[in-house]
């Protein structure tokens, strides 16, 4: 991913500092109800708990995700936070990224987009503030340079760090949608903000690819007006001919679907194939680490031997009455390389185990869902 | 699917004698994705308390059939006084030219506006529109939101043609067109989260269980009907016995042919796969820990 660091810095460059909006303190505030002092926090003191997606963010983030070319749709959520729930209230897309090659142009015009977008939604009294971002994903698969780089920015710039929302366009596509909310995990951002994921440094934060990141629970509301009119719209009405047959004689906008129960497993070759695809790459990285440990192994056994051959000779010298040789700096005779980051590799096996988790879940489905058609006859 | 109240009205367009190869399609049917129709809601919900509507740009694709799809819509920024209404075109450009980044294939169709009343102000918004969409013919959606005493919620979709000798702006007749709410298959589910009771996103499993129990509660509705009209209590319906016969006479020959058992075992085998491969993948990373100290 090439465009991955430029996203990232396209980010950084529009979202406003933390805290600059309570900074101007109007002199003519109302004071604050009793009532309300308690879940008022301009300090962004209570920590996020919960996220609550608003109905028209579901709609939208579904939409993109199914019409963007390949899964890498993603955007930005805006809202507030209220006593520990965070209230995501609405998100735009953002425009997909262009090759390498102009890279700084296309940062430069994502963020000016984005500036634009915001102003724009502001004058039409939408929430304008930046929460997060949603990112779609395929068999549950999300996890990503770009995802953790894009992350652990608005970790740092946002107020309560920001939220990542991910949606499974696959599990969407068999009858279930799925929308998950993250947050990087503290050890994690601590190992990331020094850059360091050598082995020694894993150890020290206790990472794995389960703890990367955080879940926090999602919560879906729709608001009255909207539920009100969904209610409309999945009540059926009669038909206004007088003698219409039974399959036409009620009719509703929204009928109730039951496409879950489609028998054909939809997608397991799909997702076979991915499984092996991951474990290909993660073999692959495997390798690489392998190969850099082993230099770095010889390039150490090689300072080593030097050292202990200068002991020796300085040794002989010493027992003929000779001066011993002074001890030279064996960094600057043999380079060393730095121990290799296994942040890919701990990422790709992230990768295997999402893809290994949706085959389970599709495959424990189907069998409920075999027994379920066989149950007519014997078995 | 109809939006709105149904009624048994025919639609009739004025197609001019001839077909012209130039002059583009009047729109036959309008359909409607949820993302614009939850976007005008919100919108109604966000207006400043001193407006009676809201009113914001529609944008979807045209087809040669004569079908317009919206798929989405933004807000737009109008004041509306006895003597005056205006709209701010700068606002309608800008965001036109930010959703176009996003949705290339997105142009624009027509206008929206909440409530059900036409008037001269929407006779004059829907000619500032048409010059917008030309050559082809906006299209106006009105959606009544429900929450005024006496108005069912709903939505109607509009065509207009000039009215009069001699056309003017403020003057044109809106023509009713037939309005759908249409959305992708694989979309349906996120409509199923907001409608069903849950406030948060169920397993796959779970809303396995509840289409199952629905599926199980319609059987037993269907039982009672049958058993009711064999016991001569209610005298059956022809129509809903051939419907019931074509539902129940579905074929489950290969499944009962061995295709079961074959297909359970690739199941689990693959269910078994899926498992050995996640348990392998958290031993590497456990491995990972312990290799260097």
């Amino acid at each position: 991913m090439a465009a991955a660091p430029s996203m990232a810095a396209a980010l950084a460059a529009s979202l406003p500092a933390p805290q600059a909006a309570p900074a101007p303190a109007a002199p003519t505030y109302e004071a604050i109800p009793a009532s309300m002092a308690k879940v008022i926090d301009i300090e962004a003191e209570i920590p996020v708990t919960t996220v609550q997606l608003d109905g028209i963010v579901i709609t939208k983030i579904i939409k993109h995700s199914r019409e963007a070319p390949s899964a890498t749709a993603h955007g930005l959520l805006l809202g507030l936070d209220l006593d520990g729930t965070l209230e995501v209230s609405n998100s735009f897309p953002l425009p997909l990224h262009g090759g390498g090659d102009d890279d700084d142009k296309s940062t430069k015009s994502v963020a000016r987009y984005q500036a634009q977008m915001l102003r724009s939604l502001k004058e039409v009294q939408s929430d304008d503030s930046v929460v997060g971002f949603y990112q779609a994903s395929t068999m549950g698969a999300f996890f990503s340079q770009a995802l953790i780089d894009t992350q652990a920015i608005h970790q740092d710039k946002l107020r309560h760090g920001g939220i990542v929302v991910v949606h499974d366009i696959t599990q969407t596509a068999r009858g279930n949608a799925a929308f998950r909310a993250f947050r990087l995990t503290k050890s994690f951002l601590d190992a990331f903000k020094k850059s360091n994921f050598s082995t020694p440094s894993l150890i020290d934060h206790q990472l794995t690819f389960s703890t990367i990141l955080e879940e926090i629970p999602v919560e879906i509301r729709t608001n009255a007006l909207l539920s009100s009119f969904l209610n409309t719209l999945t009540t059926p009405t009669p038909s206004p001919l007088p003698d219409a047959s039974p399959a036409e004689a009620s009719t509703s906008s929204l009928p109730p679907s039951f496409s879950n129960l489609n028998l054909g497993a939809i997608g397991v070759v799909r997702n076979l194939e991915q499984v092996n695809d991951a474990l290909d790459s993660y073999r692959t990285e495997e390798g690489n680490l392998a190969y850099l440990q082993r230099q770095i192994a010889r390039e150490k056994s090689r300072a080593d031997a030097y050292v202990a051959k200068r002991k020796e000779e300085n040794a002989s010298r010493v027992a003929q009455g000779l001066a011993p040789l002074p001890e030279e700096d064996v960094s600057r005779l043999f380079k060393i390389p730095p121990e290799p980051s296994r942040l890919e590799s701990m990422l790709l096996l992230g990768q295997v185990d999402a893809y290994g988790k949706s085959l389970a879940g599709i495959t424990s489905a189907g069998l409920v869902k075999m027994y379920a058609a066989k149950a007519n006859s014997d078995i | 699917m109809p939006l709105g109240t149904s009624s048994s009205a025919v639609y009739i367009q004025n197609v001019p004698a001839g077909t012209h190869s130039s002059q583009p399609r009047t729109p036959t049917l309008v359909t409607l994705h949820p993302v614009a129709l939850f976007s005008i809601l919100d919108h109604y919900l966000r207006r400043m308390d001193d407006q009676a509507r809201v009113i914001g740009t529609l944008l979807g694709v045209r087809n040669d059939s004569g079908e317009v799809e919206v798929r989405s819509s933004y807000a737009v920024v109008h004041n509306e006084t006895d003597e005056l209404v205006a709209v701010d075109m700068e606002y309608h450009r800008t965001m036109y030219e930010l959703h176009h980044r996003v949705h290339p294939r997105e142009v624009i169709v027509g206008w929206y506006s909440t409530g059900s009343n036409l008037n001269t102000y929407s006779a004059l918004i829907q000619n500032f529109y048409t010059q917008e969409t030309a050559p082809h013919p906006a299209i106006h959606i009105a959606l009544n939101t429900g929450v005024e005493e006496g108005h069912q919620p709903g939505v109607k979709a509009y065509v207009s043609s000039p009215v009069g000798v001699h056309p003017k702006p403020e003057n044109c007749v809106f023509v009713p067109v037939p309005c759908e709410f249409r959305f992708h298959d694989a979309e349906r589910s996120g409509l199923d989260l907001l409608t069903s009771n849950s406030s948060s996103p169920l397993s796959d499993l779970d809303t396995l269980a509840e289409s199952l129990q629905t599926v199980s509660a319609m059987l037993d509705r269907v039982l009672g009907y049958v058993r009711s009209v064999l016991a001569g209590e209610v005298k059956g319906d022809p129509a809903v016995g051939r419907y019931l016969m074509d539902t129940f006479g579905a074929d489950t020959g290969e499944l009962e042919k061995g295709g079961f058992r074959d297909s359970l075992q690739d199941t689990l085998m693959v269910s078994y796969l899926a498992e050995l491969v996640r348990s392998q993948a958290e031993v590497s990373a456990r491995l990972a820990l312990v290799t260097a100290s």
